[in-house]
């Protein structure tokens, strides 16, 4: 009885539809059961011609009200078990298969999907049936909802945030996909259709793309465009960041002690908002200057696809500079190796190209005119204060405010005096 | 037995009477005026709000664009308007004011034998509020009518160019009223029960308003700040949910959900309540398990401040928080079900009458069955994850709250309605308007459980073909339920001004303190206070001697 949910187009889909099943079941049951009992008082014991007959004085009964806070009990614990194991079973991606991964974008009011061969498609999307299918969803604005019915799934697609889902489809054929989350004037035409095909007619559509570079490889190209690549390395060694080598899928621990799982929404806060949860060993502050208003939102999702294509066998550590080897130094190579350990050379090279800051060469005695029109030399004071308050003078050209972070309380007099004297060297 | 003599004359000066002139009116702090001034304030917006719940139906009864003016888009934005007014008014200024406004303010000091409630002034100042409150609301509508649906999620309420201002600056005015009078219920339940009503022997009613107000206190400040939070946002762009400005949308849903769960609760706890004193005066029999309904009570409205979050299973919070929201969830199924099992055995070996209030409250309880077992479908993660947003949900909670909390209120009003008017209605005419009400309520929301089952998303202004035939028919029903409401209102506003039958201070035999004083009841309910002696629902004792003829 009751049986109106659409064709099972997954492979959970049944599972879905058997939980769903049995509630309809114990809810007709019970509806019967007590709206029938409920009838049958009203006619068996009703009110003859008007006349009011004698009625027991019953207050109630123990041994009811236990029987009937027990039973819903147990039915509750049943249905709810039932409904968590399901939903374990639709949130968790099988192990030991390589997910196809599309990526969602939600916007008012159409729906967009990216495959990581760089093929991007709206409205229409191909699926190969019986492979796993993962959906990486966000939204260039409102929220709205990525439904499939034949699928059984449902998630939201929020702004500001990466959420997943997935499923296996089980059948060829057009699925139709809803926006559930109301999103403006016409969110009702918000609708895409999912066609599941067979692997080798989706592989022939998947090849057919309209661009070159894949999303991993525009996500390369940001990653040297924004100087990733001066602190994060590819092939496993620190630089000053940890390396990019196998990072996606991580689990470790923070600097606070918390455990972290390194997935789409854990690298984005990690880009835009670097200092919000420090990994342990780098930190905290982190040197690494926030990214929040300089990266949009679809480049941060192809750094993401970049780095999940960062992945193999890691070379040994290399061996740690110590302190005693240090101080044999003279003061320039000092410098310099501030300058490498403080991640300057992110921003700012040797070589006379500029990166996002001033480059270093011949930098020392330079004279010019800041941002409010003041000149300024760079001498010993001068180059400090930039180095301690990176705000207080901005040199004309140069972003204000400075995105370099305050150095403040983490190099000391006679730091600042190395970094300086290997600035000399650089004239 | 009580010690206070049922005298009262007819002829006796009553509270509607005693003074006429309209300033008497606008400055009462009569508690029974104040309720008759809630009661036909919020049917005003039970007619604006059911109004357009019509023209959305009837947008809606055939698929593509057919009824509302404009082009496609335009129409489609009048629809969005139509949606969030309707849910707007129905919620804020209708159901949830509802029951405790009206009845309760009537009745509350009636039932625990008080002259009036503990702070008249107050609860005069919480109906200005709420006066205030509306015509904020109503401004909104004219000004440019929002289309964010009730829930106002965020980041779509900041940047939609409609009025959110007007109408949020509205729902948290109204919200200083609803936490004013339930201060002032509580107050009045502590403070003012007469010699003898002890806790145990308040009507279930009187718990419901308790239970009710306890919520209205804690959980309105939440909604309050919150709707404050999204203004500050519009206006001077302080980044709280909006994540273009830093802010996280899903917040929002966190802080709009632990109000507007408990919420639900406000509207449906005092229609239980109703139900219960309902059954025992038509079925001659003591409420079954009054300990445990009142016990039951109190555990909604607890369990009601733990489950929000089971709005948001596919909102992208984690999976674990959604294992617990739906686990929990279930907490609040098992005290709802023993009410259910305590209405329908009060009924057993009873002397049964087929008043118009007991077809209500029968109708209560199945329409209410109904609402529950569709409400376990939600709360069960695996299932919900389909049903989220969809028809199913629309279908279960009008289920809720029009099968249970607006049942509850027009039972009410007809099983209280001599006591108020000191009149009768018509009995036949109400009965066809109560079949009326059951039959189109039910064709139009039984075929939305099956559209929500075959996936037809809510909100939606145009769907496709597959779902045309369901829609039709909810459309008709819903004709059929407005037709129901019209004439049970009609009959109970004409009776209340035409009718020449007189009500006698006890039509029913009830035992409440409120039927022991003359219909409609003096200014000062009580000349004296009377002293309580006995349980509430004392029936079917044959020493007692009330369970004579009708």
């Amino acid at each position: 009885m009751f049986r109106y949910l659409p064709e099972q187009g997954s492979d959970y889909a049944g599972t879905v539809d058997n939980i769903n099943n049995l509630v309809t079941d114990l809810s007709v049951f019970f509806t019967v059961a007590i709206v029938g009992t409920m009838i049958f008082f009203a006619i068996r014991y009703r009110r003859r011609d008007g006349v009011d007959h004698e009625t027991p004085h019953i207050e109630g009964s123990t041994f009811l009200e236990v029987i009937w806070t027990v039973v819903p009990t147990l039915i509750c614990v049943l249905v709810a078990g039932a409904g968590y194991f399901g939903f374990e079973k639709m949130r968790t991606l099988p192990v030991g298969e390589e997910p196809v991964e599309i990526n969602v974008y939600g916007q008012q009011w159409a729906w967009s999907f990216e495959y990581p061969n760089g093929k991007k498609t709206s409205g229409d999307f191909y699926v190969p049936v019986g492979k796993p299918i993962r959906l990486i969803m966000t939204s260039r604005d409102v929220t709205h909802s990525f439904f499939v019915p034949g699928m059984r799934s449902k998630m939201d697609v929020v702004p500001g945030k990466y959420t997943s889902s997935w499923f296996r489809p089980i059948k060829t054929g057009p699925q139709v996909v809803f926006c559930t989350e109301y999103c403006g004037t016409s969110h009702s035409n918000m609708m895409a259709t999912m066609r599941v095909v067979s692997e080798a007619e989706y592989e022939k559509w998947l090849a057919d793309k309209g661009r070159t570079q894949t999303p991993a490889e525009e996500g390369k190209i940001l990653y040297t465009q924004n100087a990733c690549n001066s602190c994060h390395s590819l092939d496993g060694s620190r630089i000053v960041g940890p390396s990019f080598l196998n990072l996606y899928g991580r689990d470790g621990v923070f600097a606070d002690g918390a455990a972290y799982h390194a997935d789409e929404n854990y690298i984005r806060e990690s880009i835009l908002y670097p200092n919000n949860r420090v990994v342990q060993g780098y930190g905290p502050p982190s040197p690494m200057p926030a990214y929040e208003g300089r990266l949009k939102d679809d480049d941060i999702s192809k750094i993401i696809s970049f780095i999940k294509t960062v992945k193999g066998e890691a070379p040994k550590p290399a061996p740690v500079q110590s302190e005693k080897s240090k101080a044999d130094l003279t003061p320039d190579a000092r410098g310099k190796l501030i300058y490498q350990q403080k991640a300057c050379i992110g921003c700012h090279s040797l070589d006379g190209t500029q990166v996002v800051g001033p480059s270093f060469k011949g930098i020392y005695g330079k004279k010019g005119e800041l941002s409010d029109g003041t000149p300024y030399a760079a001498d010993d004071a001068y180059i400090k204060e930039s180095i301690l308050n990176p705000q207080a003078k901005v040199v004309k050209g140069y972003p204000v405010p400075s995105p370099m972070p305050p150095y403040q309380g983490q190099l000391s007099d006679a730091d600042l005096n190395d970094v300086i004297a290997f600035l000399k060297t650089l004239s | 037995m009580k010690t206070e003599a049922v005298t009262s004359h007819s002829s006796e000066l009553n509270y509607l009477n005693c003074d006429k002139s309209v300033w008497s009116w606008v400055t009462t702090v009569d508690h029974k005026r104040i309720g008759l001034m809630y009661l036909f304030t919020i049917s005003i917006f039970f007619f604006i709000g059911g109004l357009a719940a019509l023209l959305m139906r009837t947008e809606l009864a055939m698929p593509g664009h057919t009824f509302l003016p404009g082009d496609y888009n335009a129409a489609a934005n009048t629809y969005n308007q139509l949606f969030t007014v309707h849910g707007v008014i129905m919620i804020f200024l209708f159901i949830v004011p509802g029951i405790p406004a009206t009845m309760g303010n009537f009745l509350l000091p009636l039932m625990i034998g008080a002259k009036d409630v503990i702070f008249p002034k107050l609860n005069l100042l919480s109906f200005y509020i709420y006066m205030v409150g509306a015509a904020m609301a109503l401004m909104g509508l004219f000004i440019k009518p929002i289309d964010t649906g009730w829930t106002m999620y965020a980041p779509y309420s900041i940047r939609t160019p409609s009025a959110v201002i007007w109408m949020t600056g509205a729902a948290f005015v109204l919200g200083f009223s609803s936490i004013l009078t339930g201060l002032n219920f509580v107050a009045t339940i502590h403070k003012l029960r007469a010699p003898g009503m002890t806790w145990l022997r308040l009507p279930v009613f009187v718990w419901a308003l308790y239970a009710t107000a306890l919520i209205q206190v804690l959980a309105t400040p939440v909604v309050g700040m919150t709707l404050l939070l999204l203004i500050f946002e519009r206006v001077f762009g302080v980044g709280v949910f909006d994540p273009t400005m830093g802010g996280d949308p899903i917040l929002y849903q966190h802080f709009f959900w632990f109000y507007s769960h408990p919420v639900v609760y406000i509207m449906v706890l005092p229609a239980f309540g109703v139900v219960g004193e309902i059954i025992p005066v038509f079925s001659r029999k003591p409420l079954f398990g009054y300990k445990a309904i009142v016990v039951s009570s109190l555990a909604i409205a607890g369990a009601g401040f733990v489950v929000w979050a089971h709005h948001m299973f596919t909102s992208g919070i984690s999976d674990f928080s959604a294992k617990v929201f739906s686990v929990v969830t279930f907490l609040v199924a098992i005290p709802t079900a023993v009410k259910v099992f305590n209405w329908v055995s009060t009924m057993y070996k009873g002397s049964i009458s087929f008043s118009t209030p007991m077809l209500y409250a029968m109708a209560f309880v199945f329409l209410f069955m109904i609402a529950g077992t569709t409400g376990i479908y939600l709360a069960t993660l695996a299932v919900d994850v389909y049903y989220h947003d969809t028809y199913f949900v629309v279908a279960h909670f009008h289920y809720t709250i029009q099968g249970g909390a607006v049942i509850g209120l027009i039972a009410a009003l007809h099983y209280w309605f001599p006591k108020m008017t000191g009149k009768l209605y018509n009995v036949p005419i109400a009965n066809v308007a109560w079949f009326l009400i059951m039959f189109g309520f039910n064709l139009t929301f039984l075929p939305q459980f099956v559209l929500g089952m075959q996936g037809m998303p809510r909100r939606y202004f145009d769907y496709i073909p597959e779902f045309a035939g369901l829609h039709m028919v909810s459309t008709i029903g819903s004709y059929i339920n407005a037709l129901g409401y019209s004439l049970a209102l009609f009959n109970l506003l004409y009776s209340a001004v035409y009718s020449r039958s007189k009500a006698p201070a006890n039509p029913y035999n009830a035992l409440g303190l409120e039927w022991q004083i003359a219909s409609p009841p003096p200014h000062d309910n009580f000349h004296e206070i009377p002293v309580v002696t006995h349980e509430p629902y004392a029936y079917g004792k044959p020493a007692h001697g009330h369970g004579g003829a009708a």
